[in-house]
């Protein structure tokens, strides 16, 4: 193979002119670090919101056929649902309102009737709870576990009894046994009971309104929903019954995106400076290695390159700074609240994130020096080399 | 025919300018020999580096036509004239337009790395022409660490180095005190006769131009004069 004496002459001059090449390597590497630290942030963050929000609904949820209020198989539908790939839990949800009266204090409710394992499985509820249990839901006939919220606005305890009532319903008295704390606004509203409380609530028998359904990577619910349409019923996946969610993350990542690349495109275009200066200053020596049988191709080539590794340095120096301050910064404690329930800023530094940054740069950086390489290739050797 | 004129110059015009023309050559004639050593000389502007910029395929005529070896070089495209560059041809300007950023032995190895030799060939070739131009000593010296007739040696090295059939010189004394050029003079004469390599000299000193085999005067683009020197 033929050595690559354009290789050899870019590197020359890269390493001759260290103080330009250092503060070029130094503009882009600052760019470049700003990006990946951002990316870092953006995609922490974007998760943190994912296992604050959607890991904490399910996945699909399943409707009543049309026309229909409720589902009459479940069971059998449960069933079938569980065996499709992918889904890691499943739970028939029986919803109705009611009203719930203690000590003279009303609320109108959103009564929940489950299996606590099911449920369990598909929301996590377990881990929400701050008092009693909801296991107590499947041994202690009407009961019910409510949020901190509403058991603040009743006035419960652990203990009491609320009278549920609602029209067309059959009046309970319900035992508090639980008292849970999603985070949420919901925990005013939203009452758990098991499921067959709340059939006998609701008067109803054997039916539920919603199947819930738990994959085991939230970016399976189409395919799962896909695979539930198919059995006869509706189902829909996170992303269309909240698409406000996509819409918002896609929206602030993508921003911050073309902001951060603008940065790199403007540190780029420094370099395409110094480049010409480059170009201005050797144009004597431009001249020369033309007499010596350069071709302009390969005197294009001389300056491209040397454009191609300043980005690439540049990028690698500061994917690497950027990475590490991100990892930093995302490992302290703060010691309180920086965000929504968090102490710690949740940086995630993604391999792929580093290698597309890296290549962007250096491709930028190979396109910026086409202008300033092209002029160098297009000098006429007599005049480059003047005459004096 | 061709195989004794290594270059043929047949009515060679080269006009200058837009708008206001200037003809820095008109109608030249010339042929020179293999292994020749010969001078052009004339007074400022009268076409003599015009001419030798052509002859070195680093500018293009208005019209003529230059053969190298019986090879039309005002046809080539960019790639065959720098390959004939390369491989034909060794420059000498009156400044040595050395690399700045390479040491001397770099300066040398360079038009045979453009060629594609080897790195350590290069190197090993390099070493011996240096030291034939009496540089063995300051091989990794930059330009800037030499006197202004090592440098010139170096770039007399350089363009050697590639073994050219044809060597051309710009002024390659001018900037040079008269003991260096003189000794200049005799290394280019010494390389003339070891290797038969045809040497183009341009240049003001007419005793430098005395000693060469053959005189070539240009006056407003002319050949004037085309003397062979007896002694």
């Amino acid at each position: 193979m033929r050595p690559v004496y354009e290789l050899y002459i870019a590197i020359r001059h890269l390493t001759s002119r260290r103080r330009q090449t250092i503060f070029s390597v130094l503009a882009v590497g600052l760019a470049v670090m700003g990006l990946m630290w951002s990316q870092a942030l953006m995609v922490g963050f974007t998760d943190e919101m994912y296992s604050k929000t959607v890991d904490r609904m399910a996945h699909v949820t399943v409707e009543p056929k049309e026309d229909e209020n409720y589902i009459h198989l479940y069971r059998k539908l449960t069933e079938d649902i569980t065996h499709i790939d992918g889904v890691v839990g499943v739970s028939p949800v029986l919803a109705g309102a009611a009203t719930f009266e203690y000590k003279g204090k009303n609320k109108n409710v959103a009564i929940q009737g489950i299996k606590v394992e099911a449920h369990d499985s598909v929301l996590h509820i377990n881990d929400d709870i701050v008092e009693g249990s909801f296991r107590d839901l499947e041994v202690t006939p009407n009961s019910v576990v409510v949020g901190d919220a509403l058991a603040e606005k009743l006035g419960v305890e652990i203990g009491d009894t609320i009278d549920a009532s609602f029209p067309e319903a059959n009046p309970a008295a319900l035992k508090v046994v639980g008292i849970y704390d999603s985070g949420t606004p919901l925990d005013e509203t939203i009452a758990i009971t098991s499921l067959s409380t709340a059939q006998d609530f609701l008067d109803v028998s054997n039916v539920v309104t919603t199947i819930l359904v738990r994959g085991d990577d939230r970016e399976r619910a189409q395919a799962i929903s896909e695979e539930i349409d198919t059995m006869g019923y509706p189902a829909s996946g996170w992303k269309e019954t909240n698409p406000e969610i996509i819409q918002t993350l896609k929206l602030e990542g993508t921003s911050n995106t073309i902001i951060m690349s603008l940065i790199i495109i403007i540190a780029s275009f420094g370099i395409v400076s110094t480049l010409f200066m480059a170009v201005m200053e050797k144009t004597k020596e431009i001249g020369m290695l033309m007499a010596m049988g350069v071709p302009r191709r390969s005197i294009m080539i001389i300056f491209v390159m040397e454009s191609g590794i300043l980005g690439l340095l540049g990028a690698i120096v500061g994917v690497m700074v950027g990475a590490a301050l991100a990892i930093q910064m995302g490992s302290y404690d703060y010691g309180m609240e920086v965000m929504a329930g968090i102490s710690s800023i949740p940086f995630v530094v993604r391999i792929q994130d580093a290698v597309i940054i890296v290549l962007f740069t250096f491709l930028l950086n190979l396109i910026a020096g086409i202008y300033p390489a092209s002029r160098a290739s297009k000098l006429k050797p007599v005049e480059a080399i003047g005459r004096e | 025919m061709s195989d004794k004129y290594i270059i043929q110059i047949k009515n060679l015009t080269k006009i200058f300018g837009d708008g206001v023309e200037i003809k820095a050559l008109d109608g030249v004639n010339l042929d020179i020999e293999r292994g020749e050593f010969l001078s052009i000389i004339g007074p400022s502007g009268s076409g003599k580096s015009t001419l030798l910029n052509l002859i070195g395929i680093l500018d293009t005529p208005t019209s003529g036509t230059v053969l190298l070896n019986g090879v039309d070089v005002t046809k080539m495209s960019d790639k065959e004239r720098s390959r004939t560059r390369n491989r034909e041809l060794g420059f000498i300007f009156q400044y040595h337009h050395l690399l700045p950023d390479f040491n001397a032995l770099e300066n040398v190895m360079m038009p045979l790395l453009i060629s594609g030799v080897k790195s350590s060939k290069a190197r090993e070739v390099a070493r011996k022409v240096l030291d034939e131009v009496g540089l063995g000593d300051r091989m990794e010296h930059r330009p800037n660490q030499l006197s202004g007739g090592q440098n010139q040696r170096v770039a007399i090295a350089r363009a050697l180095a590639n073994k050219p059939s044809i060597v051309i010189g710009d002024e390659p004394t001018g900037n040079l005190d008269s003991k260096a050029s003189g000794n200049i003079y005799e290394l280019l004469r010494q390389l003339n006769r070891e290797h038969n390599q045809t040497f183009i000299l341009v240049t003001h000193d007419e005793r430098m131009a005395a000693k060469t085999d053959r005189i070539i005067r240009l006056v407003d683009g002319r050949v004037a004069e085309n003397s062979i020197n007896s002694g």
